[in-house]
């Protein structure tokens, strides 16, 4: 039954999201346009590139949305409510969705194509930028929860959420989280514009809905990512847990999708620059900070 | 500890697919491929450590390896003349030495692994999160030492190759 509670909270969340990624983009706010676009999408003929590697072609999309699909595994929407209660939870997060940049470096690679293998490649030295970014403040949060467990971590946020007990912890996973979901500004491997569609650019027609139903799935789970690590998870009063999880969820992804469009792109070696230089030394000066609050301050 | 017929079957499926995407590796002419085909190998072996319920090292295996094979395959992209394979060049070198290296060294490991006198076989395998615990105790005592040596290590080569990288001109 939890199962298929999980299975529509997901198809409903990405719909949500698919209607929010549209209203960033063009500012107009209509529940219909995701299915005409689907089905739009679906009518469309997908092509294949004259000399692709095939197998990794097919494989691309669809890896996208399990990578997706298995970090959102682990993540809690309210108490038992959780499709893998893992002890391990916030490391697997991590663990999937480093396939993520496996199956764009795959679609990058495999059309034979200049944009894709630009934009597959870029993503790669993104994501040296980004995952210690993703996983440092992770461990300031499994720190102060004595856990890895994510239903654990939620309940350590019961006197004072995360993004308050370490803000800087919470700004930096949150940019990482961004980088990591390719929204602007750190759109980078599909940088419209510049790479004209990047690494998806040789997807058409049922593959590109896949691609796009996997970046969707992305943007959620990233989202629910942080509400679980650092907004308190299903915590809050009134609503029910799954209420206040979905809410928090919806605002941060429409937060994420839209504050990126006022900013420009980041260049790829700015973005390497400010996440080796600045972000790293300053995840380690979160890491401390939790340390020194753990042992003088109650947790 | 008795494995469970479903351990027993994840044992074999995860099994068959290191040795299938393993043999892989070799059987390919593209670079991308053969470095994806490890991948998938040593997923496959994430994957046995999850069914030997050893959850963290699982979760460790599928994570490093997504990356570590992934910056190996552009490293590999880089570095060859081909690595589209479109060239059909030879994968495999030196046939009758790594034959011989292969087989000596899969000898001394099952000699090793049937020789050694292991300790007594547990009832049943901690609880994951047991198994989180005592890791955290044993890389914080016994095994600090060796974690900061090859840490260091690491740092240093780290260092050194990019000072190695770095032109003339810009070392001043």
């Amino acid at each position: 039954m939890s199962g298929l509670v999980l299975l529509l909270t997901v198809l409903a969340g990405v719909y949500l999201v698919a209607v929010l990624e549209e209203w960033s983009a063009t500012g107009r706010l209509l529940l219909g346009t995701p299915v005409v676009a689907g089905l739009a999408q679906l009518s469309r003929e997908s092509l294949v590139p004259r000399k692709p590697d095939r197998l990794l072609f097919e494989t691309a999309p669809a890896l996208l949305l399990v990578a997706a699909l298995l970090a959102a595994a682990v993540l809690p929407l309210a108490p038992g409510l959780v499709a893998v209660d893992l002890a391990t939870g916030a490391l697997f997060v991590n663990a999937a969705l480093a396939y993520v940049m496996v199956a764009l470096v795959m679609a990058g690679w495999a059309p034979d194509a200049a944009y894709a293998l630009i934009g597959g490649w870029r993503f790669l030295g993104q994501l040296i930028a980004y995952s210690m970014l993703i996983v440092m403040p992770l461990t300031a949060v499994a720190m102060r929860a004595q856990s890895l467990a994510t239903t654990e971590i939620v309940t350590s946020q019961a006197a004072l959420w995360n993004v308050l007990a370490q803000p800087l912890g919470f700004a930096l996973f949150w940019l990482a989280a961004m980088a990591l979901a390719f929204v602007p500004p750190f759109d980078l491997p599909v940088a419209p514009g510049e790479l004209a569609g990047g690494v998806f650019a040789e997807y058409t027609g049922v593959r590109l809905a896949i691609v796009r139903l996997g970046r969707l799935v992305l943007v959620l789970t990233l989202a629910l990512a942080v509400v679980v690590f650092f907004l308190g998870g299903w915590l809050g009063a009134l609503l029910p847990g799954w209420g206040w999880t979905s809410l928090k969820t919806l605002g941060v992804a429409a937060v994420m999708l839209t504050v990126g469009r006022y900013v420009p792109r980041l260049s790829p070696d700015t973005l390497l620059a400010w996440a080796w230089k600045l972000g790293i030394p300053l995840a380690l000066v979160n890491i401390l900070w939790v340390g020194i609050t753990l042992l003088t301050v109650q947790r | 500890m008795m494995a469970s017929p479903g351990q027993t079957v994840a044992l074999v499926i995860f099994g068959i697919l290191a040795l299938g995407f393993g043999t892989a590796v070799f059987r390919t002419k593209s670079m991308v491929r053969s470095a994806l085909a490890l991948l998938g190998s040593m997923a496959a072996v994430g994957g046995l450590f999850f069914a030997l319920e050893a959850e963290f090292l699982g979760v460790l295996q599928l994570m490093m390896m997504a990356t570590e094979m992934t910056i190996m395959a552009i490293f590999m992209v880089m570095f060859m003349m081909d690595p589209g394979g479109l060239g059909q060049m030879e994968m495999t070198h030196q046939k009758r030495a790594s034959l011989t290296a292969g087989v000596v060294s899969g000898l001394i490991a099952i000699g090793l692994s049937t020789l050694s006198s292991w300790a007594a076989v547990v009832a049943a395998a901690p609880t994951p999160s047991a198994q989180l615990h005592d890791l955290g105790i044993e890389l914080m005592s016994r095994s600090m030492l060796i974690f900061e040596t090859a840490g260091l290590a690491i740092l240093l080569a780290m260092i050194v190759a990019t000072t190695i990288a770095l032109k003339a001109e810009e070392k001043r």
